[in-house]
C-alpha cells in the first residue's frame, strides 16, 4: 500500500469500499480543520459536516474522475458544498472569528493600508459582513483559511485565472467601499 | 447567516490534535455509510405517497376502460 500512488489507492476504493479508509486517514485532518475554520470553531458541528463530506465521497466514488488534481480537491469541494448548505439551514446569525493578521494580510492585498488600526480592522470587518455570501466564501478561503488559488479554483472547478479575476474584483470592490464610506 | 469577528481574544480558530482525534472515526463513518446506503427498502404498500399515486392512476385507467 505504500508504494502505491494516490490514483491506484482510490482505483482500489472504487472496487472495495474498505480501502477508502486509507484516503480518509490521510485527508481526515486537512478536511476537518478546513470545516472546524469555516464554521467558526464549532466542534461538533465540523465534525459533522467532515463526516457527511467522507460519506458523500464515499457513496459518489464511482464518478471521481482524476484530473491531475490532488483528491484533497475534491474534498474541498464536498465540505464546502455541505458547509455551505449548513449555512443555508441556519437561521440564527453565528460568528466566524478571524485573526488580526489575516485581516491585515486582506488590507494590504486589497491596497487599502499597510497598516491598520483596530478601528479601521473593525470596519473592514463591518463592509466584509455586507459582501454577498458567495464573496464571502472567496475571501474566506483566500485569506483566512489561506487556501492557494489553486485548491481554490478546483473547489469551485474553474480555472486558476478565473480564481485569481474573481477573488482581485471582490477586492476592488471592497476597495471601492472602503474609500466611499471614509 | 455568517459574520465575521476579529478574534482579538485569540479564540483558537485552529483544531486541537485532541479534538482531531476525538472526531475521526472510520469503523463510525464505514457504519454509516453501510446504514445508509444497504437499508432495506421500503414495501411499496407502506410508501403512502407512493402509493396514492399508483392508486390514482389505476383509478384514472379504470375510469378510461369504463367509458370506453
Amino acid at each position: 500500500m505504500k508504494n502505491m500512488t494516490e490514483s491506484e489507492i482510490v482505483e482500489m476504493a472504487k472496487k472495495d469500499k474498505s480501502y477508502f479508509g486509507v484516503l480518509y486517514n490521510k485527508y481526515f485532518e486537512q478536511i476537518f480543520r478546513f470545516s472546524f475554520q469555516r464554521l467558526g470553531g464549532m466542534e461538533d458541528v465540523a465534525g459533522d459536516v467532515t463526516q457527511q463530506t467522507f460519506i458523500k465521497a464515499m457513496a459518489n466514488l464511482s464518478r471521481y474522475e482524476d484530473r491531475g488534481l490532488p483528491f484533497s480537491s475534491w474534498l474541498y469541494r464536498i465540505a464546502q458544498n455541505e458547509v455551505s448548505m449548513y449555512f443555508r439551514k441556519q437561521k440564527k446569525n453565528y460568528t466566524v472569528p478571524v485573526d488580526e493578521n489575516r485581516i491585515q494580510d486582506l488590507a494590504s492585498e486589497a491596497n487599502l493600508s499597510s497598516y491598520m488600526s483596530m478601528d479601521d480592522q473593525s470596519h473592514l470587518v463591518e463592509i466584509l459582513n455586507e459582501l454577498d455570501e458567495e464573496h464571502m466564501d472567496l475571501i474566506e478561503l483566500r485569506f483566512f483559511q489561506e487556501l492557494s488559488f489553486k485548491e481554490i479554483a478546483a473547489i469551485y472547478s474553474i480555472t486558476e485565472a478565473n480564481a485569481k479575476m474573481r477573488t482581485y474584483r471582490i477586492l476592488e470592490r471592497l476597495g471601492k467601499k472602503w474609500k466611499n464610506s471614509k | 447567516m455568517r459574520k465575521f469577528i476579529i478574534n482579538r481574544d485569540k479564540k483558537a480558530t485552529k483544531p486541537t490534535d485532541e479534538q482531531i482525534k476525538r472526531q475521526k472515526d472510520f469503523s463510525r463513518l464505514h457504519h454509516e455509510y453501510e446504514r445508509l446506503t444497504k437499508r432495506g427498502k421500503r414495501p411499496l404498500y407502506k410508501d403512502p405517497k407512493l402509493f396514492m399515486l399508483l392508486f390514482i392512476i389505476a383509478l384514472v385507467l379504470f375510469l378510461i376502460f369504463m367509458e370506453s
